[in-house]
């Protein structure tokens, strides 16, 4: 039944595959996995891969695991109050009327992400934990009073540590039977005791009470805060996905460390030393971002996206030390372009190509204009530019679905390469330019 | 099994609980653990202080834009052999003419290739039991070095260049590998996949007064509320570079000398801001803010 797991998360967006379940039956071999709360974290180390899969695993794991559906936008409290599982939980929970709702969320919470670690914690000393033999327990209670919330605490963790993975595999399938049925009768994971069939006996009557476990509180967080979503690569450029956009233009960097033999330095130094020859190795580390933006100012329709994109290619400036040369114009470029976003110093484009042919320029615009503006001039200039700097592509805040049905798109679209101005498309663009056909 | 006790921090370092859980999952699934998170949190400290409390060998790799496999692993110094060998040609030469005088070649045998293998980071570590191997700031890194260096790591043995000497560990006592890095580069997605990854949260404001405690023992509790208080908020203002935990310390450091109530005064002017605001537009921005709130306590009638 594990093996519809890396389906399940996949359905979130997660990758997850045979891999996955090689190293968690690794991790329950190594007895990593004692508590569903040990499942919640080994599995996040496996397959939450950036910060963004927080939010998807999060709620993967909930409905996987607990059969908890969590909404888009929903709070997890409210999705865990309105879940079936809660509810039978909270039936077997005894003599907890007088406990708010929030309390028992609370605690509810607790019992998900409770850990052996915390168990651990719990418990001063290992052999209890390792041995937990109830008749000993017993013992333990008489001799020390101290002890007592312990085994209590012990009746109620959830042991996987006796099992094998089949076995395992076996219960947690009846388990997932069970709550698809009308009445489950209130067995489930989390520590209900005697009917649950993942406990090892004793009825739990009291919450787990641990002040560290984290873990619920990690959850609501995580759900809460859409940091740790995905953000919409094919959203146009915001302050929320210029980060995913900075990654993606970051490939335009070429790099390399290559150590190679410098042939006109080793003959020169060797005669020197009278035919020794020693090889002198020269390392060859090019790091090329030299960019050039050309960006429409003019007009309503471009004024939304300006700031974004200074604000994308600034960052860029502040994390690598290279050349950034930023230009505007209206509409269309003519013979000249302005140096600043008045439009007021001009910079024929005579100059413009004087730069170093290994820049690459973006286009940002909406190409969007009178086709009348586009005359001679304009695509003399824009050829003009694409001849000398090969590496050229257009990046166009318009919805792509307007591109057909606009006619200046398609021409400028002919000369110059265009991408939709959004983190997809500036990865497109940026493949684009690395592709071996160009430059 | 490497060495695999729940390591939960030290007397000078507060481990996030979490972190201390997937460092002792991927030591015992003998994988290496990827952090990631904010500069500043703490994440080269992890390995650092785990070496030195448990009392382990540690070995750091810095990666840097010229790092390769080679340096971190071994390469042969052909410069070195090359070097030596002529040096050999040259003896035997000056012995013809009957000179007595040698140059020497320190000790190195052109005979033994093992001699001229520089061992990096990695066969050092995987020689030493149970040691500590650190991988900084990966991102920094060429593109394809995390690839290598996941061929390098999935098998737990290295061979040398040239002399074809083996370097290998037994699962019992493999390092402990690390390896962090700050996301200004997306890694590979079959380098993630073979480490345990744990992204660090920014520490909320209660952990924070427990970091600060670790730091600086000796403050008074009024004075870092008062300074955790306002660096949350400057961190709220969407700053390029939002201040870290590393620069908290930094500025109470600053603070620390001075008598209480002062303290509490010159973190509300904000005197030293420059430990916790690195870029020019971002202390505009807090000096505008400061600014405007000056400006709103006295009633708009400031004139500066």
């Amino acid at each position: 039944m594990f093996s519809s797991l890396p389906e399940s998360f996949r359905a979130h967006g997660l990758s997850a595959d045979v891999r996955t379940l090689l190293v968690l039956r690794k991790a329950m071999q190594k007895e990593l996995v004692k508590t569903l709360g040990d499942m919640y974290n080994v599995l996040k180390g496996i397959v939450v891969k950036e910060p963004t899969d927080l939010g998807p695993f999060t709620r993967a794991y909930y409905e996987y695991f607990l059969d908890i559906a969590i909404r888009h936008d929903e709070r997890l409290d409210d999705a865990v109050l309105r879940s079936k599982t809660f509810q039978e939980w909270r039936a077997n929970q005894e003599g907890e009327h007088d406990i708010s709702t929030e309390d028992l969320i609370n605690k509810f919470l607790d019992q998900v992400h409770l850990t052996k670690y915390d168990i651990k914690e719990i418990i001063s000393g290992k052999d209890i934990f390792d041995n937990d033999d109830p008749d000993r327990k017993d013992e333990d209670s008489n001799d020390n009073s101290d002890e007592k919330p312990v085994e209590r605490n012990l009746d109620k963790m959830v042991d996987y540590s006796g099992l094998t993975l089949e076995e395992l595999l076996e219960r947690m399938k009846k388990v997932q039977e069970q709550q698809k049925s009308k009445h489950s009768g209130g067995s489930h994971w989390i520590g209900t005791g005697g009917t649950s069939p993942y406990g090892h006996g004793g009825a739990a009557k009291d919450g787990i009470r641990v002040g560290g476990t984290g873990g619920g509180k990690m959850a609501r967080k995580v759900i809460g805060d859409k940091n740790y979503y995905p953000v919409d690569t094919n959203a146009l450029l915001n302050d929320d996905n210029v980060d995913a956009a900075l990654s993606a233009i970051k490939g335009v960097i070429e790099e390399s460390a290559i150590e190679k033999l410098d042939v006109p330095l080793t003959i020169k130094t060797g005669l020197k030393r009278g035919g020794l020859f020693l090889p002198e190795l020269v390392s060859e580390t090019t790091e090329q971002m030299r960019i050039i933006l050309l960006i429409d100012n003019g007009g309503y329709s471009m004024s939304p996206y300006i700031r974004s994109v200074r604000h994308l290619f600034g960052k860029m400036r502040t994390r690598f030390a290279h050349d950034l040369e930023v230009f505007y114009f209206h509409n269309t470029i003519y013979d000249v372009v302005y140096k600043d976003d008045r439009r007021s110093k001009r910079l024929p484009i005579e100059q413009l190509v004087k730069y170093a042919k290994e820049y690459r320029v973006f286009f940002i615009g909406d190409a969007a204009m009178a086709p009348y503006e586009i005359n001679h001039t304009s695509v003399n200039s824009l050829m003009a530019i694409t001849k000398h700097f090969k590496k050229h592509v257009w990046l166009n805040p318009e919805p792509l679905r307007y591109w057909q049905s606009t006619e200046t798109i398609q021409l400028i679209k002919r000369i110059i390469p265009m991408y939709p101005l959004t983190p997809n498309g500036i990865e497109r663009a940026v493949r684009h330019m690395n592709g071996k056909g160009v430059g | 099994m490497a060495e695999t006790s729940h390591w939960t921090g030290s007397e000078k370092y507060l481990c996030d609980p979490e972190l201390a859980q997937a460092f002792h999952m991927a030591r015992t699934l003998g994988m290496p653990l990827l952090i990631e998170g904010e500069p500043g949190t703490g994440k080269t400290e992890l390995p650092l202080q785990y070496a030195s409390d448990l009392q382990l060998d540690l070995f750091t790799y810095p990666v840097g834009s010229k790092s390769n496999v080679e340096q971190f692993v071994a390469r042969f110094d052909h410069v070195k052999y090359l070097r030596d060998s002529q040096i050999e040609i040259l003896n035997a030469q000056r012995e013809e003419k009957g000179l007595d005088s040698k140059l020497s070649t320190g000790g190195r045998d052109t005979e033994n290739l093992g001699d001229y293998v520089a061992k990096g980071p990695a066969a050092k570590a995987y020689l030493s039991k149970n040691s500590v191997l650190l991988i900084d700031e990966i991102d920094k890194a060429p593109r394809e070095f995390p690839n290598d260096l996941l061929y390098a790591l999935s098998h737990r043995k290295f061979i040398m260049p040239e002399s074809g000497e083996e370097v290998s560990a037994s699962e019992e006592n493999m390092p402990a590998i690390v390896i962090t890095s700050n996301r200004e580069q997306e890694l590979p997605t079959a380098f993630k996949g073979r480490c345990i990854y744990h992204y660090i949260h920014f520490p909320d404001k209660e952990v924070m007064g427990q970091i600060i405690e670790k730091h600086h023992p000796n403050i008074e509790d009024k004075i870092v509320n008062t300074a955790i208080d306002m660096f949350y908020h400057l961190r709220t203002l969407g700053l390029e570079r939002a201040p870290t935990t590393r620069e908290i310390l930094n500025w109470l450091k600053y603070i620390k000398d001075v008598k209480p109530k002062e303290a509490v005064e010159k973190i509300e002017r904000l005197d030293g801001i420059g430990a916790l605001i690195k870029t020019q537009t971002d202390m505009e921005r807090v000096n505008r803010v400061i600014h405007s709130h000056t400006l709103g306590s006295q009633g708009g009638f400031s004139t500066n």
